[in-house]
């Protein structure tokens, strides 16, 4: 245990500091080609024809592969969690966002790439795209799906958290605060642009080096577009240059692969920073309405909360980041009654993912924001409402998990210490505790009774 | 065309108008400097033309024909760390370490002609460069910690 | 793969010029700035290209009480040039880029895919800067605006830039993203009245003569400013919407005026 507590030096700080951490672009092999992916230039369109005879025909090009190429080429990310695949890996029949792959080349160079790209004859039928997600529910907008712009999450189209009878909360309430926050999209922006090198081995496995920040999760979704056993994959990582969730969807190594193994030659495919920018997934935009019942001196009796997420043209990890958003909708503060539900929506912009703090940064970002209004409309301090409100041990959180050990009363007086905002001595003295006196007012006892109260089930919209 | 690089004489082959990053990264393999983004915008490509800082991306190879060019290669052996290599080690301004190399190259430039530079000498010498890990903080501190120590 | 080009290395003004001819299928290369990132992603291939940076363009020349600066001046040496230029050329970028960023490439610079570009175009207009060129037709010289109007294909030779006179310079960055200049309004007082310029306001900078005619016909600067979006088709961009602009520019009017005196 001596290194616990202890400064150790980073394993790679020599080799950092030395520019000997090799990345993935610093790989190189013989007989390496060049790739080039080729990209809708339209928000959504249905693909009327692909025609890729005269790319493949350009000198200097040894493969030129669209969806046909791919062994399976729909796999979804979240397969093995019931989520059902939806995304073509490379564009078939239509494409929901611009900058959607449609296929790829592998060249003896880049500049012979990007000349055999524009080769490619593609023959679109331009479509309006649907790009507001709070008009997820309008029969008039462009419906990316049969059923619609809303991800199903059987049995609801909506991941829902109630606890408590937030009905009565809100007839009882001085005051109703409502607030509409709407977290932009924000791209991961690396300074290293992700990609991989595919080297077909002559015993037939395929080595791939690659930035994935999820090595396994790559080789499995690698392994199932290839319809190959995991074991014949070998994947060398190696030092990632920033990923903050950008680099987990295995975004090139399939198609890579698939010219790899077409042209029997090793492939590289590194993004463009254009590329990383403008169709490399992002976080996601989210619009978050809140409603909360409030007495006037400042406690949070229940809360509505409707959550729109733009997933972009399709779910990837969308429905888990929808969910893990929805559990944290109280904030670090405790409200013993609250409806809230989340709509996962599809929409015509880039597929968004995974990026620190997935689905939960937007719940803390209108939470925080809605505190603060709260505190403004009833002008009490925002730090003591905070402290007010803020959870402790033996309450529940909104999914009726028991808090143990919650240190948000400790850290919201840290914080105040360290800025130097004085605290009146109520609040300089409150004791992280379990609720008694002053803090366990009626609307706060027998929370896991009170809890199973109201419609627990909720209404479907 | 011929290029010294950290101090070796190389004979270039590659095209006139290839950048000088794409120079030394493919046709002469020093692999230190970064293509970040290849438009100028990040600076992980720095690397010192003649002592000064500048971005290889930008920089077509005919421009700097029979220049001397200093990457972190060049800047020690690798074994007895150059002080600024020393200091980013020793503050862990290197997280994933992709900025790093550009970072110290625009530092080893302030620093050799402003060796007790200040904090706001630094932070100008550095603001063309994007690190999306650290915070910028250490890699500041680190910089410092060469100018107090006053070696370059 | 395709040909490189052809490579054209003048080592005079002169040789420059006639390398240069009508400019047909000639592509400048000053500091690369601009260049380099086009070559090197394969979005331009062009057959022709000239680089200038050693062609004796470079350099700010006092001699003849106008001062005169080299096409290939690097915006980091422009320091003693006439304010506001000088300020201007500060702000563009960071040193490692200003080192090599020319003022003929900044006063040429097309608008950006995202961002404008050519911050230095509208401290020159506003100046009352005279352009040197060759191309098709021979040399000329122009005022500023004639020869951004007159579109591409010329090659700058040099910038002459009256000195001395009395400016206001207000600007709005875009913070985090090293100096990316949304919005700025240069306003300078000559012989016949005050010159009012804007970057950030299409796809080149402009004279605001909306506020200038104001100017002109006594306006105080604030009413004056009120006239700032006349004949201007703001862009949105990735920096800012055309209606931030709009609500943003007359504010700078209203410093650059203050500025004055």
């Amino acid at each position: 245990m001596k290194a616990v507590g202890a400064r150790l030096p980073r394993y790679d700080g020599v080799a950092h500091v030395t520019g000997r951490t090799k990345y993935v672009a610093d790989w190189s092999v013989q007989g390496m080609l060049a790739c080039k992916g080729l990209r809708s230039p339209h928000h959504s369109a249905r693909i009327v024809s692909v025609d890729t005879s005269k790319a493949e025909k350009h000198p200097g090009v040894f493969a030129v592969a669209t969806h046909k190429d791919m062994p399976k080429n729909i796999v979804g990310h979240l397969e093995a969690l019931g989520v059902p695949a939806d995304e073509p890996y490379l564009a078939e029949d239509e494409v929901r966002y611009k900058g959607q792959l449609i296929g790829g080349v592998a060249a003896i160079d880049e500049a012979t790439a990007i000349e055999a790209l524009a080769l490619i004859d593609v023959k679109y039928e331009v479509r309006e795209p649907f790009l507001d997600i709070r008009k997820a529910f309008d029969p008039d907008q462009p419906q990316l799906t049969e059923k619609g712009n809303v991800f199903f999450y059987d049995p609801y189209d909506h991941r829902k958290v109630t606890k408590g009878d937030v009905d009565a909360a809100f007839e009882k309430a001085d005051v109703i605060v409502k607030g509409s926050y709407r977290p932009s999209a924000i791209e991961q922006a690396p300074i290293e642009p992700q990609g991989c090198l595919v080297i077909p081995e002559s015993d037939g496995r395929l080595t791939v080096h690659t930035c994935t920040q999820a090595m396994y999760f790559t080789m499995g979704v690698l392994a199932e577009h290839l319809q190959r056993a995991p074991g014949s994959i070998k994947l060398v990582g190696g030092t990632v240059g920033g990923g903050f969730g950008g680099k987990v969807d295995s975004a090139t190594e399939p198609l890579a692969a698939v010219l790899a193994l077409k042209a029997r030659r090793p492939v590289r495919w590194i993004f463009t920073r254009e590329e990383e920018m403008l169709c490399g997934s992002v976080r996601a935009s989210w619009h978050v309405e809140i409603a909360d019942a409030v007495t006037k001196d400042g406690w949070i009796l229940g809360r509505k909360v409707l959550t729109l997420h733009d997933a972009g043209g399709y779910t990837r990890f969308s429905s888990y980041g929808a969910t893990k958003h929805s559990f944290h909708l109280a904030g670090a503060y405790t409200v013993p009654a609250l409806r809230t539900r989340a709509y996962v929506v599809w929409t015509n912009h880039v597929p968004t993912t995974a990026m620190r703090g997935f689905g939960v940064t937007s719940a803390s970002f209108a939470v925080e924001l809605q505190m603060t209004r709260i505190a403004t409309m009833l002008e009490l301090d925002p730090w003591e409402f905070r402290l007010k409100n803020a959870n402790r041990p033996g309450d529940l959180m909104p999914t009726r998990k028991l808090l143990e050990d919650p240190s948000t009363i400790d850290t919201i007086q840290a914080c105040a210490e360290a800025v130097g905002h004085p605290l009146s001595a109520t609040y300089r003295d409150m004791k992280n505790e379990p609720r008694s006196g002053e803090w366990l007012p009626d609307h706060l006892r027998d929370q896991a009774a009170n809890a199973k109260l109201g419609n627990p089930q909720g209404a479907a919209r | 065309m011929h290029l010294i690089v950290n101090g070796v004489e190389h004979e270039i082959r590659s095209d006139a108008l290839t950048s000088l990053l794409r120079v030394l990264r493919e046709e002469l393999f020093v692999m230190s400097p970064k293509a970040g983004c290849e438009q100028g915008g990040c600076g992980a490509c720095t690397v010192l033309i003649d002592g000064q800082p500048r971005r290889a991306c930008l920089t077509p190879v005919a421009a700097i024909d029979g220049a001397s060019v200093t990457t972190v290669e060049g800047l020690s052996d690798g074994v007895e760390l150059a002080p600024i290599q020393q200091a980013f080690f020793d503050g862990y301004a290197a997280q994933c370490g992709f900025c790093s190399p550009g970072m110290m190259m625009a530092a080893t430039a302030l620093l050799a002609e402003t060796p007790h530079a200040s904090r706001e000498q630094i932070m100008e010498a550095l603001e063309g460069h994007i690190c999306r890990c650290t915070g910028y903080v250490k890699i500041i501190a680190a910089v410092e910690s060469v100018t107090k120590a006053g070696a370059v | 793969m395709p040909a490189p080009p052809e490579l054209l290395t003048p080592t005079s003004p002169a040789e420059a010029a006639a390398a240069f001819g009508d400019g047909a299928g000639v592509t400048v290369l000053g500091g690369g700035t601009i260049l380099l990132p086009e070559l090197t992603c394969g979005r331009l291939r062009p057959a022709r290209v000239l680089m200038v940076g050693r062609a004796g363009l470079s350099g700010i020349d006092n001699s003849n009480g106008v001062v005169r600066i080299g096409a290939a001046t690097p915006l980091g040496e422009l320091a003693e040039a006439p304010e506001p230029l000088a300020t201007a050329a500060k702000h563009i970028a960071d040193h490692e880029i200003r080192a090599v960023g020319t003022i003929g490439g900044n006063l040429c610079a097309t608008a950006g895919d995202a961002a404008p570009r050519g911050d230095l175009q509208a401290p020159l207009l506003a100046l009352g800067a005279r352009v040197t060129s060759v191309g098709a037709g021979g040399e000329k010289s122009e005022d500023v605006d004639a020869f951004l109007e007159g579109g591409a294909g010329r090659l700058v030779l040099s910038i002459d830039v009256p000195g001395g006179q009395p400016f206001g310079y207000a600007r709005l960055d875009r913070p985090h993203t090293h100096h990316y200049t949304m919005l700025a309004v240069t306003a300078v007082r000559s012989a016949d009245g005050v010159r009012v310029a804007a970057s950030g306001v299409g796809t080149r900078a402009r004279r605001l003569h909306g506020v200038e005619s104001a100017l002109g016909g006594g306006a105080a600067p604030a009413d004056a400013a009120t006239h700032a979006a006349e004949g201007l088709d703001l862009p949105t961009d990735a920096l800012a919407s055309a209606w931030y602009r709009e609500q943003m520019l007359p504010l700078l009017v209203q410093r650059a005026l203050g500025q004055l005196g």
